[in-house]
C-alpha cells in the first residue's frame, strides 16, 4: 500500500510550498506513518486514497501539512506582513479615517488561531479601535482557535515574551489568550471557494497561504470575491509564495515596508494613493 | 559572532551548542553563571547573546543576568533566558532583571532560532 | 492541595518526546498498565515551598543509553554513564520544571540527582505518596515517570 511517486511528489511539494518543508524522497514511510491516521479519520481505504481525495479538498491537504510539521504553527513565521501593518498601514489608517473608526480586519483563513490573536495583540498594542472577523473551513481548527489555548511547545514558536506575559496566563498545562483579545474577535467557518455572503468591507484582509490550495479559476473567483469585500483602500497580504499577479488583475501590487500587499485597483482616473506599484 | 551557551547540564549545553552553531555562531559553553562572567572577562569580542539557564549552582541565571545588566561592557549582549522555570510571574521576573527574551524547555530547535530570528540575531526564514 | 494529574504528566512527557526523544514522532512514549518492570536507573528533582515533594524518572539501563543516545545525538554503544547521568538528569529536570509550574507559585526546584546502580525504586522516599504515575514502553524499554508528594503537604 505504498505512495506512488506521483502521490509522495504532491504531499513533498505541498509542505515545500506551506511549510517550507522539504521531505526528501526515501521520507515515503514517515510520511504514510504521519497520514494513515488522517486516512482512517476520513474513512478513505487507504492512505493512497486519502493523498488523492486531499488533491481535491484543501481541507485535508491542511490536515496533511499539520500532520507533517509538528503540529506547531509559528506565530510570527513570515513577519513581515505583520510588520507593514503596524508600520504602513496603521499610520496610513490613522491619517485618513476618523479617530472613531473602527479598523474591520478579515483573518480568512485563521486556522488554529495564532493569526487573528496575533494581529489583535498588534492592533491592542497600537491602541485603535479595532474588530477582527476570523473564518476557517475546517470545524475542528475554529474550535481550537475559539479555545485560544495554546501548548507550551506552541507559545515558544515565535511569540515575543513581552506579548506572552501581557496577553496570556497559564492554564494548567497550557497557556490561555486574555479575554480582552477574545472579546474582539468574531469566529466563524466559511469556505472561501464557495461565494461568500455579504458583509460590511474590510479595511485589512489576510489571507495566507489559502491560495496555494486552489486551481486558477478557484483562485481568481476567491480573489474576486473578497475584493468585493474589501473598502477600495483596502490592504490585502497574501502568503509569501503567493499573489494576485497573473490571477486577478483588480488589484495593484504595492510594496508596504519588507512584504508585498494587494489594493483594489481604482477605476481609471482615480489612482489610489499606492505605495509605489512592483 | 560569538555566542555562549550557559546551563549546568551538559546533555542542554550540547543540543544548545549544535542548534546555534548551525546558525553560524562560535560557541562558548559555561555550567553555571559565576563560569559565564569569568568566560566573558576572558573573551576578546563580547557575544551577541546568551543563553541563559536557570537553576544552576553556584550563580544562577537571574544572578548572571543581573550582574552583566549592571556592567556598561556587556549592554549590546542580547539575553536569553532557556529555562524550565515557566510561571508566569517567573517570566516577569525574569524581564524585569533584564532578560530579552525567553524559552521554555522543552523547545524544539525552531523555537531557538526563530526568538533569534525575531531578535534579529539571524536573518528571518532561517527555520526549516 | 492541588497536585498534578495523570493527564498534565502525559501532556508534559508528551512535549518532553517531540522536542527531544522523538521529534520526527516515530518513537513515541508507549503508555502500559503494567507496573513493576524494570528499573535499573532513577533520576529525581525534589520541589520545596508550599507544595513539597518529588519528580521521578525510573527506567532500564537500555532505555537510559536509548535516552542519552537521542538526546546526546551519539551513538547507542558509545555512550558513558556519564552520558546516561547527564541526559537522565536533564529528563528529569525539564519534566520536574513543567511539573512545578501546575503548583501554587514560590515552590523551588532542586539540581537532578540520578542514581544509576541497584534498585534504585524501592522505599526511595517514605515519607512520601504517589500523586500520579506514567508507565510507559519505549522502543520496547520501560520508562515511568512519578509525582510524589510529602505526606504532611
Amino acid at each position: 500500500m505504498a505512495l506512488t511517486t506521483q502521490e509522495f511528489a504532491f504531499v513533498s511539494g505541498l509542505v515545500r510550498r506551506e511549510a517550507a518543508i522539504v521531505l526528501d524522497t526515501g521520507k515515503e514511510y514517515l510520511v504514510e506513518a504521519r497520514l494513515l491516521p488522517l486516512s482512517r479519520r476520513a474513512g478513505t481505504d487507504s492512505v493512497s486514497a486519502f493523498v488523492a481525495r486531499a488533491q481535491r479538498e484543501r481541507a485535508l491537504a491542511e490536515q496533511i501539512v499539520d500532520a507533517l510539521t509538528t503540529n506547531e504553527t509559528s506565530w510570527m513565521r513570515d513577519r513581515e506582513p505583520f510588520t507593514a501593518l503596524t508600520d504602513v498601514v496603521l499610520p496610513e489608517m490613522r491619517a485618513q479615517r476618523s479617530p472613531a473608526h473602527r479598523l474591520r480586519v478579515w483573518s480568512a483563513a485563521c486556522s488554529s488561531g495564532q493569526e487573528p490573536y496575533g494581529l489583535s495583540m498588534l492592533l491592542e498594542d497600537a491602541g485603535m479601535p479595532y474588530e477582527i472577523h476570523a473564518t476557517d473551513i475546517s470545524s475542528e481548527m475554529l474550535e481550537r482557535a475559539k479555545a485560544g489555548r495554546y501548548s507550551q511547545l506552541e507559545v515558544n514558536r515565535g511569540l515575543p515574551v513581552p506579548l506572552l506575559v501581557k496577553y496570556f496566563h497559564r492554564a494548567g498545562t497550557e497557556w490561555e489568550v486574555s479575554e480582552a483579545l477574545r472579546r474582539k474577535i468574531t469566529f466563524q467557518k466559511l469556505n472561501l471557494a464557495a461565494p461568500l455572503p455579504s458583509a460590511q468591507p474590510f479595511d485589512v484582509v489576510f489571507l495566507r497561504n489559502v491560495l496555494i490550495y486552489f486551481d486558477i479559476e478557484t483562485k481568481r473567483a476567491v480573489l474576486r470575491g473578497i475584493r468585493r469585500l474589501m473598502r477600495p483602500d483596502g490592504w490585502l497580504f497574501l502568503g509569501a509564495a503567493e499573489t494576485t499577479i497573473g490571477i486577478d488583475d483588480g488589484f495593484d501590487r504595492v510594496v508596504a515596508g519588507r512584504a508585498s500587499a494587494y489594493r483594489p485597483r481604482a477605476a481609471a482616473g482615480a489612482p489610489v494613493n499606492a505605495m509605489g506599484r512592483g | 559572532m560569538h555566542a555562549m551557551v550557559i546551563d549546568d547540564s551538559r546533555a542542554m549545553r550540547l543540543i544548545l551548542r549544535r542548534i546555534v552553531t548551525q546558525l553560524g555562531f562560535e560557541v562558548h559553553e559555561a555550567g553555571n553563571g559565576r563560569e559565564a562572567m569569568e568566560t566573558l572577562e576572558s573573551l576578546d569580542e563580547v557575544p551577541k547573546v546568551a543563553l541563559i539557564d536557570w537553576n544552576m549552582p553556584e550563580m544562577n541565571g537571574l544572578e548572571f543576568v543581573t550582574a552583566v545588566r549592571a556592567d556598561e561592557r556587556f549592554r549590546q549582549m542580547t539575553l536569553m533566558m532557556v529555562t524550565t522555570e515557566s510561571e508566569h510571574g517567573q517570566i516577569v521576573r525574569a524581564l524585569a532583571a533584564g532578560a530579552h527574551e525567553y524559552v521554555i524547555k522543552p523547545f524544539t530547535p525552531d523555537a531557538i532560532t526563530e526568538k533569534l530570528a525575531l531578535m534579529g540575531l539571524v536573518p528571518s526564514g532561517t527555520t526549516s | 492541595m492541588t497536585s498534578p494529574t495523570l493527564e498534565d504528566l502525559q501532556t508534559i512527557t508528551e512535549q518532553v518526546w517531540q522536542s527531544y526523544l522523538d521529534p520526527e514522532g516515530l518513537n513515541p512514549l508507549l503508555t502500559v498498565p503494567e507496573d513493576a518492570l524494570p528499573s535499573d536507573v532513577a533520576a529525581s528533582i525534589s520541589v520545596s515551598g508550599p507544595w513539597d515533594g518529588h519528580v521521578v524518572i525510573t527506567c532500564s539501563h537500555e532505555a537510559s543509553r536509548q535516552a542519552a543516545s537521542a538526546l546526546l545525538g551519539i551513538e547507542a554503544g558509545e555512550v558513558t554513564g556519564d552520558d546516561v547521568a547527564d541526559a537522565v538528569g536533564e529528563l528529569v529536570n525539564v519534566i520536574g520544571g513543567n511539573v512545578k509550574s501546575l503548583l501554587p507559585d514560590g515552590c523551588l526546584l532542586s539540581l537532578p540527582h540520578v542514581i544509576t546502580g541497584g534498585q534504585p525504586q524501592s522505599s526511595k522516599y517514605p515519607s512520601a505518596v504517589e500523586v500520579c504515575r506514567l508507565q510507559g514502553v519505549w522502543q520496547s524499554e520501560p520508562i515511568a515517570v512519578s509525582v510524589w508528594a510529602s505526606k504532611a503537604a
